[in-house]
């Protein structure tokens, strides 16, 4: 590698050298507590899938070009410098990471590989050699806030499309939607004054299903323009990151709401809640919203419809990384009464493996080798039904139980919501 | 007859009572040359200990410089290199989200003590790799407060008492555990994230602690007892403190002295090598806990 390259790449080191970034750089013992944490180890026992190896990555290169050790005892740390090799096992290292932090769980020093993982993907960009899928993807969030106002017109025709499939689940729209030429809009878009912006995925279910809930809840509701999933987080590259949430932010300040309420979708979430600078307007999952309208008796849900017994993955960036652990157990407990955890659950729950934009960049067959550990978790739970409160997870979960021919159903929970909904005519 | 008999006797008497007399004046005889013998053996040890030249000087000055200016220059730097490499790390920018894990704690500094402290990870996973690191750390706790006490201004235990605090338990308290950790780290999957800085690190503070106990057990295992004792390491800890600079040999005696000044040598590489190694966790282990712990967004 040209010195000219090593030489911006040290220095795009040093831009991602925060306190917190040195503190987990210098502290780890390699004790090697954290190696059976993680999933891609536990399903494909090579060390190299281990949060530690993948960490010693970056800090061998930290240790070479910032510490007195890589001048005088580079044997020491066995450090290493910025070649293609060094690069290539960079990208191994990242991209074989889902961030799910179950690692930082189980470290003695509770040392965030994912965020080690992101200096990594940040050396990726600056040597041009990150996931171009990735990459590609953020650009066209970011061009799409640029051009909203083209679309929006558009946008706002196809949305008419999906209205009949709302109607299906829930027969009216929110009583709180304001009438437009003579209307309520079953999915209202762009409505000023709104309490809640719920901010969907491209896929018509994280549409369709939400809107009947809203409405059932007679929700203050608005459609934004833009889906929630933040390619620019799973790329690591933070100037992205921060230019695709602020479309939302932005749009949510036009309009006034009070909330924003995010599709199911882990990074998605846990980027709005909290990786940006916070706007003026609460973040919540959609699925705190479902909780809360069934605690506030804004909707009932039939708990008949489900047959056999249902389990829960918790998705990682909601649950581990975001906090939510108990929303989803409130709303699955008012759709069966046949739930059964997984085990481990909650902060200890095995990553499905789909995360950190590997679902985004294909890569099934690594995808269906380290989720072998979560399809035997999934098969060892006994249930029929499997939910979760992520696009990817439900991606990643779907595919594993395809491959592993577990014979499940794996669903969203606001579409078993959505179809659970008591209609007005049967109250 | 009875006369001749009573002097018989008499003659016997008193040829035992001499023969006694000769025996008891026989011993004192020995033990008198004995002492006198041990006594000569020290004059003649302090007649000829004259200043020591050629290589007996080069080693002696080399001995001189480890077990005085060393300590100085070890303890500084190591010192020194801690602070600089501390403030390096909390003057830089703070993160810029929260990196804590859920479920929240109420109280996340005590959480995070609880982690650095309690080590409740390790315990739920390794448990006797738990228990050898609560070991070692309380035995380097005492290890330290045994060196504290060595000072004349410190009394945990008495001055006039021959061993240092623990009696030599602490250190076993530390050996013990660092040939586990040894052990373990030559175990894969932990060899392979392993780097030679790591064993040598083990090594070096394994052969600390092995002189170190030679200070406290073998330095007791002589015909006499204690070659050095307590009082005689608070001599050398009181000229430390008050930089006498003089040598430490003209009160610490016998061929100990060459171990003590070997386990000093060692010591000062763990001190001087200290910050650049991950020992540094002792320090930053309670703010990486704070970082897993502390939520900036409440629900």
């Amino acid at each position: 590698m040209e010195q000219e390259m090593s030489a911006q790449l040290k220095e795009l080191f040093e831009t991602r050298l925060n306190s917190a970034m040195r503190i987990y750089l210098d502290t780890c013992a390699r004790c090697g507590l954290c190696i059976d944490a993680c999933h891609v180890y536990a399903s494909m026992p090579e060390t190299r899938y281990s949060a530690v190896a993948r960490a010693e990555i970056v800090r061998k290169i930290f240790k070479r070009y910032f510490k007195m050790q890589g001048k005088f005892a580079p044997w020491l740390g066995e450090v290493l410098e910025f070649d293609d090799d060094t690069m290539q096992k960079l990208y191994d290292a990242a991209y074989s990471c889902t961030g799910c932090r179950r690692c930082m769980v189980h470290c003695p020093f509770g040392i965030d590989t994912q965020a080690i993982m992101g200096i990594a993907k940040a050396l990726l960009i600056g040597a041009d050699k990150e996931p171009k899928i990735l990459s590609m993807l953020s650009d066209m969030s970011i061009t799409k806030g640029e051009t909203i106002k083209e679309t929006r017109a558009d946008y706002a025709a196809a949305l008419k499309n999906l209205e009949p499939e709302v109607l299906a689940l829930w027969p009216k729209p929110s009583a709180k939607t304001p009438v437009v030429d003579g209307k309520a809009p079953v999915i209202p878009y762009g409505s000023k004054g709104a309490r809640v912006l719920y901010v969907a995925l491209s896929g018509a279910h994280s549409i369709v299903n939400p809107a009947a809930i809203m409405n059932a809840a007679d929700e203050s509701w608005t459609l934004s323009s833009f889906e929630a999933v933040n390619f620019g987080a799973f790329e690591g590259d933070n100037q992205r990151m921060n230019k695709i949430a602020a479309r939302i932010i932005e749009e949510a300040k036009e309009l006034g709401v009070e909330e924003v309420a995010i599709v199911e979708c882990g990074t998605a979430y846990r980027v709005m809640r909290h990786m940006v600078q916070p706007g003026p307007f609460k973040v919540v999952a959609f699925v705190e919203l479902i909780a809360r309208y069934l605690r506030e008796g804004r909707i009932s849900l039939d708990n008949s419809l489900i047959d056999g017994t249902l389990t829960y993955h918790d998705p990682c960036q909601i649950g581990r990384n975001g906090g939510i652990y108990e929303e989803p157990r409130e709303v699955i407990r008012a759709l069966t009464p046949n739930f059964v955890e997984l085990t481990p659950n909650r902060a200890e729950n095995w990553c499905c493996g789909g995360g950190g934009g590997l679902v985004a960049m294909g890569e099934n067959d690594f995808r269906m080798k380290s989720g072998k550990v979560k399809a035997q978790q999934m098969a060892g739970s006994g249930a029929k039904v499997i939910t979760t409160a992520c696009e990817n997870c439900h991606t990643q979960l779907s595919e594993l139980n395809e491959h592993y021919g577990l014979g499940m159903k794996v669903e969203f929970i606001s579409t078993l919501a959505a179809r659970a909904l008591i209609k007005p005519e049967s109250r | 007859m009875a006369d001749a008999l009573s002097a018989a006797t008499n003659a016997a008497a008193n040829a035992a009572v001499t023969a006694v007399d000769t025996a008891t004046s026989a011993i004192s005889s020995a033990t008198a040359n004995a002492a006198a013998a041990q006594g000569g053996a020290e004059a003649l040890s302090a007649a000829t200990s004259l200043p020591p030249t050629g290589v007996g000087l080069v080693l002696a000055r080399i001995s001189w410089f480890i077990v005085v200016p060393g300590v100085y220059i070890a303890l500084g730097f190591g010192l020194a290199a801690i602070v600089v490499r501390l403030v390096k790390i909390f003057r830089s920018p703070p993160p810029p989200w929260q990196l804590a894990i859920y479920p929240e704690v109420s109280h996340p500094r005590q959480a995070a003590l609880r982690d650095a402290f309690g080590m409740g990870q390790i315990r739920k996973q390794a448990p006797l790799f738990w228990i050898m690191l609560v070991i070692f750390h309380l035995g380097l706790l005492g290890i330290f407060l045994g060196h504290l006490d060595i000072l004349p201004e410190i009394s945990i235990v008495s001055e006039s008492s021959r061993d240092m605090l623990g009696a030599g338990v602490f250190g076993l308290m530390v050996t013990i555990p660092i040939f586990y950790f040894i052990g373990r780290r030559f175990r894969s999957p932990v060899r392979e994230v392993s780097t030679p800085g790591d064993y040598i690190l083990l090594l070096l503070l394994l052969f600390t602690f092995l002189f170190g106990d030679l200070m406290s057990w073998g330095n007791s295992w002589t015909a006499q007892g204690f070659v050095m004792t307590k009082a005689d390491f608070a001599q050398y800890f009181d000229g430390l403190l008050k930089f006498k600079f003089e040598d430490p040999r003209t009160y610490l005696h016998g061929t100990h002295y060459h171990f003590l000044v070997i386990h000093v040598l060692l010591a000062e590489a763990v001190l001087v090598t200290l910050p650049f190694t991950k020992v540094i966790h002792a320090f930053l282990s309670v703010p990486a806990n704070i970082l897993r712990r502390r939520t900036w967004n409440r629900k």
